[in-house]
């Protein structure tokens, strides 16, 4: 009895503080994962071993809720939600970013349901479709990077007198797309290759490279804009049709399942990819479906870890969350249970902490200026990326930052800047990664 | 249909041949021929080339006779209607092909001005209206049509044949091109003459496969010529599938270079039909990747089919069967008639109103 209460307990510590750091503005809920573990592996006993993965996963839970309050009100998209995040911006400067961050929250709870649900069956079919695929992973990843790619079409029509004026003005953003995703390629194979940042830190050294990517040129460009939050309007309630919740349901799983099993295929990813193939637009399905997304990607690619079958004896380890706690923690499937029902306490929770948060910010920003949350984050990020990686992360920070820029000046699409994983992992896999650093004179 | 779709039944094409399935698993697979091959993803490549062959290029280097530009401030529904008929009739008086580009109206980051063309047969009449404001994800915002609307232009040389030209709207990103050509009996009107022609070509498909075979023999893979032919068979799945549509392809270029008529069994942006291709071939991929490599499914063919195809399947459409809803929704095309329509009826009263007026007067 006690041995549950300690778990509860430890569930609500994890969704107050994920809330908390959610409403950080480009602050991700990893790195404070990952700064806690520190905490925990020196402080041994602060969480019981029990508590370890309800405790965490709560953590990621209330992050998956409540950070689509930055996300939305204030522009601090993750990488998970780099394309979804324009229809809730669109509801901001229309007053309405009240209802739009409920619709993402509504998503949310909607992917905790589902995955409440579909637990079950994701643990009798997941083993099977994962011994199918893992051997064409690499080929799969390449097949992502190709359409990623292909699928980029220039915006507009390209206006000009001659034929290569227009060609030229059109191909603008296809071609800084090309260009961050080369450049973020390479960065990715030289931070897989070598060991840049101290070997301490060794679980954390894609991170300042992600905060470079996403989190810097994100709140540089919000610095940078001369936009004003207009008077939002708190509704009552929330226009959502059972077509939208359908639709959303689906093109959520989609996005989020892809994003949950795929090595280095962020939600962000996944949803371009849902997006295409379920067709369907509307600014309300993709907030929801977003919401859904989130959920899926950070919350049901830990839970894969809990798929110890015969087929799948160690789990499918995925996401970020795996990578964190996989040295620490020896997943049982009998404890599968109990994490979906941190999940639902969590989820429940968070979204009921959402409504009198985005209250809450709403109210800040209509007093404080939203530059100055970003000029108090910056400085937060980098003594972040410093302390846990030295001034090497720095450095490492301050490159990606620069690659991540492009996109935000050539309105390409952000999620390029995910081949920092996408590029070394597929040619990894495939076992192709020494030949291309020896090409590159990296070996 | 849709470029994932394309992307997705170009693999699934490719997942048929077990040589392919196989050379793409990592030699840890422990099967025969593994080699870790990017053979799979070479077939969505070339699934998706057609149109970006088409859209990334072809059309930057097809220019038109005529561009429209709207005033985004004040759009001139009559202007445009002259200027698009004049065309058409131009096309007749100097018996050649006469090409129209409509630009679209941006008004901001993320709002177009909306607006339609249409093509009457019935009445030889062309007509253009003016819609709403829209977003970039084309959602309007009601109200915000303009008070004058609509502009008629009747025919005076060009006879437009029954179902011969489709109505469009212009509204995000770019316009379309038409071009227009003397036929036998009636004025050809071919919507984006650029789309659909050389690039959907079976012969060009083949012409840019075949290049894979020196490749291959130049980096030693082995099994050359399969590589041309999964490319091949990539691009080809995109031009069968583009048949099912309205505008069909060109699918001999350079050998005949018109463009023949597809099925017209649903439009290219079809969520259903497209989905419906995406699960099928997801599914498949599936079924193949197993059945060559890791044999691990425990389910008969009919049985897998059954379970993981038409069962969702059944799942996705039973919201439709079941529908109570009167009549499906009123199409665009439709509503653009019902807006000329009451053009039509406004403009008759007015002359009334005229008419009695004079007398009275």
């Amino acid at each position: 009895m006690t041995g549950y209460l300690t778990i509860l307990a430890f569930c609500l510590a994890g969704t107050l503080s994920g809330a908390i750091i959610s409403l950080i503005p480009s602050l991700h809920i990893y790195n404070t994962a990952g700064i806690a573990l520190i905490l925990w592996t020196h402080i041994e006993g602060i969480i019981p071993y029990t508590a370890v993965a309800p405790f965490f996963l709560s953590l990621v839970v209330a992050y998956a809720f409540l950070n689509t309050i930055p996300m939305t009100l204030i522009g601090a998209p993750d990488e998970s939600a780099s394309v979804t995040i324009l229809p809730g911006i669109k509801y901001l400067t229309l007053g309405r970013g009240f209802e739009a961050t409920l619709a993402g929250g509504i998503g949310s709870l909607i992917g905790i349901l589902f995955l409440s649900v579909a637990m079950p069956l994701i643990y009798v079919a997941m083993p099977f479709i994962h011994k199918i695929l893992s051997p064409h992973m690499h080929a799969i990843l390449m097949a992502v990077i190709v359409y990623m790619l292909m699928s980029e079409w220039p915006k507009g029509e390209g206006l000009g007198r001659t034929t290569w004026e227009r060609f030229r003005q059109a191909w603008r953003n296809v071609f800084a797309g090309l260009v961050t995703f080369g450049l973020a390629g390479i960065l990715g194979l030289i931070v897989t290759s070598r060991t840049l940042v101290s070997p301490d830190a060794g679980f954390q050294n894609i991170m300042p490279v992600f905060i470079g990517l996403f989190a810097i040129p994100g709140a540089i460009e919000k610095l940078l804009s001369r936009e004003t939050i207009p008077p939002q309007h708190i509704s009552s309630s929330i226009e959502l049709t059972r077509g939208d919740i359908g639709w959303s349901t689906l093109q959520g799983v989609i996005a989020g399942g892809l994003a949950a099993y795929l090595p280095a295929v962020t939600a962000g990813i996944g949803g371009i990819l849902a997006g295409h193939a379920v067709a369907r637009r509307g600014d309300r399905l993709f907030i929801v479906s977003g919401g859904v997304a989130k959920v899926l990607y950070y919350v049901g690619a830990f839970l894969l870890l809990y798929c110890v079958t015969p087929l799948t004896p160690m789990g499918i380890g995925r996401g970020g969350l795996s990578i964190i706690l996989k040295p620490v923690l020896q997943p049982l499937p009998r404890e599968l249970p109990m994490m979906v029902g941190a999940i639902l306490l969590s989820g429940c929770i968070s979204f009921l902490l959402l409504i009198p948060s985005t209250r809450l910010t709403i109210r800040l920003l209509s007093r404080v200026h939203y530059h100055v949350l970003y000029w108090a984050t910056l400085p937060l990020l980098v003594v972040l990326v410093v302390f846990i990686t030295g001034w090497a992360g720095l450095a490492l920070m301050l490159i990606a930052s620069c690659i991540g820029m492009i996109p935000v000046f050539f309105h390409s699409r952000r999620s390029n800047c995910m081949a920092v994983l996408l590029v070394p992992i597929a040619l990894n896999m495939a076992g192709y990664g020494d030949t291309i650093l020896r090409l590159l004179g990296l070996d | 249909m849709k470029g994932l779709t394309h992307f997705i039944s170009a693999i699934a094409t490719a997942s048929f041949f077990p040589q392919v399935v196989r050379m793409s698993a990592t030699p840890g697979a422990q099967t025969d021929g593994a080699q870790s091959s990017f053979i799979l993803a070479l077939a969505g490549l070339y699934g998706i080339m057609p149109d970006t062959l088409d859209f990334k290029f072809g059309r930057f280097f097809e220019t038109a006779e005529i561009d429209v530009y709207p005033d985004p401030r004040t759009p001139d529904p009559q202007s445009i209607a002259d200027t698009l008929g004049s065309a058409m009739d131009r096309a007749i008086i100097e018996n050649r092909e006469v090409r129209i580009q409509f630009h679209t109206v941006q008004l901001s980051a993320d709002h177009w001005r909306q607006y339609q063309i249409a093509f009457d047969a019935e009445r030889q009449e062309v007509a253009v209206v003016i819609g709403p404001v829209v977003t970039t994800s084309q959602v309007a915002f009601a109200g915000t049509e303009p008070e004058n609307r609509v502009g008629i232009y009747q025919l005076k040389h060009a006879r437009l044949k029954p179902g011969g030209a489709r109505s469009t709207t212009v509204d995000i990103m770019s316009g379309p091109m038409y071009g227009f050509r003397p036929g036998k009996d009636h004025l050809l009107v071919d919507f984006l003459p650029w789309h659909r022609t050389w690039s959907h070509s079976y012969v060009v498909g083949a012409a840019l496969a075949l290049p894979l075979w020196p490749l291959a023999l130049w980096m030693n893979w082995p099994s050359v010529w399969i590589y041309p032919l999964i490319a091949f068979l990539g691009f080809a799945t995109h031009v069968t599938e583009d048949l099912t549509g309205h505008m069909g392809g060109s699918l001999f270029w350079p050998f005949f270079r018109e463009r023949t008529r597809g099925l017209c069994w649903f439009h290219a942006a079809n969520p259903d039909s497209n989905f419906v291709t995406d699960y099928i071939a997801v599914i498949l991929i599936l079924f193949n990747l197993d059945r060559f490599v890791t044999k691990l499914i425990p389910l008969s063919a009919p049985v897998f089919f059954l379970l993981f195809l038409i069962g969702p399947m059944l799942v996705y459409f039973l919201p439709k069967l079941v529908s109570t809803k009167p009549g499906s929704k009123p199409k665009r095309q439709d509503s653009v008639q019902g807006v000329i329509e009451a053009h039509r009826r406004q403009a008759a009263q007015e002359e009334l109103l005229d008419e009695s007026e004079s007398i009275v007067g």
